[in-house]
């Protein structure tokens, strides 16, 4: 209950902060009543009220979550899963689809259980599969990278 | 008769090689997606958008794909329920109450093929119920003005609100976010950027995919690593599969009522499936006076939720089609993907697209069909792939993701705007505000803002425009009692409660 009141408030900030943003929203001429600010401080005053409500109220929580309580051990996996996720997007570009889908992969087979030998063979598969499915045959490009000496 | 005509035309596009092809790979698909352990629809369309753009498909024949996946996901959603009690989505919840008793009982087959027949079944009524009032509602709705269109909207957004039981703030609040994410960009009318903060990747506002996969392809990761650490193992299929004349009596009232009851919410915009299982299992549940077993494996207690999600999953194109107004996550989904292809759904769309429209709904009534082909033989193949591990499907998901993002606009900024969206939908989950009303709020926010501008410009900024027709007090009077209709619930939910305590 705690956690989800501070995670309200946090909204509250955040709200505060595009609120002050919106202000600032000014068309430099108009054909029109409305402009570009209303209808966005409309909302955010609408959120912050219903906001305010459920730091009030927040009433009980659904059984999905009651079942599964979050562990500093499962927290840690969660952020390392993030972690792994943002790496794969900060390297797509620079080493390419094929190398950093491989060893995206391979921690992400790792934190589902996988052992090592699977994940291995598993994250060369998926890599290669992927990158002639959707780059050779459906036409969607994905970046070589440092593989580009190699294909063309 | 004329509706006759165009259906007819439309099972004339529905049945070309191609897009029959296409219905049985998406339902296909659709199957084993939805019984995938924690994919249900919404993931499954989303990831398919696009491939599906990626082959060039037609836009007609790309929505034949993404609607026969929804209504496998559906089919394949209750496998899930049944034999692992894990729904696969917030509409299958209901089907695990009294189908995964049955499973214990050794009665898993029957639970399986009658279910299948539910399915079928709501599908069926429901596609009879698109053909028959999509039309008459499309006629109608081309009397909508911008005014009109604007209460259409705050309907749907506090129907949803309304409807979605015992988190109506929560739900309000997610939504509002999602109407809030649709202004981020270039204000259309007047070039000011919004909410941008100076980010290049920004300016053309946060892309419909890219929100999609990240609430709902990230925050599903993220869930099912939480999960490897509460592991449950499915329930074998023994006996006989299928279900025999006694048990399809006993439900044959059950499955009528629920597919029509299934049809109606599905309409309703904003309800959808979830809402629709839960009102048919409990209306069900409280009609049934002769041996209620309800609750530990009464076969009224599974054919009710999954008739009326089934139904449900075609009655939300109705309002995606006639209104432009989805019905449902998933429908919010299939519209994004329309305006991909330039294609603006609503009232008009029944004159300038017909061959889009009538082959979708032929395309129901042959995908349905499909499926219930398909699903009673191949159940015990559908079974094997409920043991695929998570080590082998959650990396698959995550790449496909990622190139599903990057294919939009090929910059690594909108991997990481997903990954961000994802995290954040994640915790929104966690303290259970509902992702699919995000989605529907962003989907709804741009055309809201747009309606709401123009109806004020005609108006000169009179706001009295927004109340002054036939049809907006019609509208009003929806929204009054969708506001309504939540606190005498909870005052009625008080009231009780006081007797009981001593």
């Amino acid at each position: 209950m705690i956690y989800q009141r501070l995670f309200l408030t946090a909204l509250l900030v955040v709200y505060a902060v595009l609120a002050y943003a919106a202000t600032t929203y000014e068309a430099p001429f108009s054909y029109e009543p409305v402009g570009p600010r209303a209808f966005p401080l409309l909302l955010l005053i609408l959120l912050a009220a219903g906001t305010v409500y459920l730091i009030v109220r927040p009433g009980h929580m659904a059984e999905e979550n009651a079942d599964t309580p979050l562990t500093g051990h499962v927290l840690g996996r969660l952020v390392l899963c993030v972690v792994a996720l943002s790496l794969f997007a900060f390297f797509f570009e620079r080493l390419g689809f094929v190398v950093s889908a491989f060893f995206f992969a391979i921690i992400m087979c790792r934190l589902y259980n996988g052992r090592w030998i699977t994940s291995v063979i598993t994250a060369a598969v998926m890599a290669l599969a992927f990158y002639g499915l959707f780059d050779r045959l459906l036409d969607v490009p994905l970046p070589l990278g440092v593989l580009s000496g190699l294909g063309g | 008769m004329e509706t006759l005509g165009y259906l007819g035309q439309g099972f004339g596009v529905a049945t070309t090689p191609l897009n029959l092809l296409t219905a049985l790979c998406g339902t296909l698909i659709g199957t084993v997606v939805g019984l995938l352990p924690g994919l249900g629809p919404i993931n499954g369309v989303a990831l398919l958008i696009p491939i599906a753009f990626a082959l060039g498909l037609p836009p007609e024949t790309s929505l034949i794909l993404l609607a026969a996946v929804y209504l496998g996901c559906e089919y394949g959603g209750r496998i899930s329920s049944i034999l692992l009690n894990i729904p696969g989505e917030a509409s299958a919840v209901m089907t695990a109450l009294d189908g995964h008793p049955l499973a214990r009982q050794g009665k898993g087959g029957i639970a399986l093929s009658i279910s299948a027949a539910g399915s079928f079944m709501g599908g069926l009524i429901a596609t009879i119920g698109v053909t028959i009032f999509a039309p008459l509602l499309a006629k109608w709705a081309v009397a909508f003005g911008p005014a009109e269109y604007f209460v259409m909207m705050v309907f749907a957004i506090t129907c949803l609100a309304g409807m979605a039981g015992n988190k109506p703030m929560k739900t309000a609040v997610a939504s509002l976010i999602g109407l809030l994410l649709a202004c981020v960009g270039i204000d259309a009318n007047s070039g000011v950027y919004r909410f941008t903060f100076g980010s290049l990747g920004l300016a053309d506002g946060i892309q419909f995919v890219v929100l999609v996969l990240g609430l709902f392809s990230i925050s599903e990761i993220l869930v099912l690593l939480e999960r490897t650490y509460y592991g449950q193992s499915a329930l074998k299929t023994s006996g006989r599969m299928m279900f025999n004349m006694k048990e399809a009596m006993l439900v044959k009232w059950t499955v009528l009522r629920s597919g029509v009851v299934g049809f109606f919410m599905g309409i309703l915009p904003g309800a959808g499936a979830t809402m629709a299982s839960a009102v048919a299992y409990m209306s069900e549940k409280r009609m049934a006076t002769r041996d209620n077993r309800f609750g530990d494996g009464d076969l009224r207690g599974l054919a009710a939720p999954e008739t009326a999600n089934s139904a449900a999953a075609c009655g939300s194109m109705v309002p995606m089609l006639t209104l432009g107004v989805p019905g449902s996550g998933t429908t919010a989904v299939m519209l994004g993907a329309l305006t991909l292809y330039n294609i603006t759904p609503g009232p008009l769309l029944f004159q300038t697209d017909p061959q889009l429209v009538w082959g979708l709904i032929a395309s129901l009534f042959i995908a349905n069909v499909m499926l219930v082909v398909m699903n009673i033989p191949l159940i015990r193949v559908f079974t094997k792939i409920l043991a695929v591990p998570y080590w082998a499907l959650v990396p698959g998901i995550a790449i496909v993701t990622a190139i599903g993002v990057y294919g939009v606009h090929a910059t690594t900024f909108d991997l990481f705007l997903m990954i961000v969206i994802g995290v954040v939908g994640y915790i929104l989950r966690k303290f259970d505000f509902p992702l699919s009303a995000v989605l529907l709020g962003f989907i709804l926010g741009g055309i809201m803002e747009q309606n709401l501008r123009r109806a004020l410009s005609i108006s000169n900024g009179e706001l009295s425009i927004l109340w002054s027709s036939p049809i907006t007090w019609g509208g009003w009077a929806l929204v009054v009692l969708m506001v309504v209709l939540p606190m005498y619930r909870g005052w009625r939910r008080r009231r009780t409660a006081v007797p009981s305590n001593p």
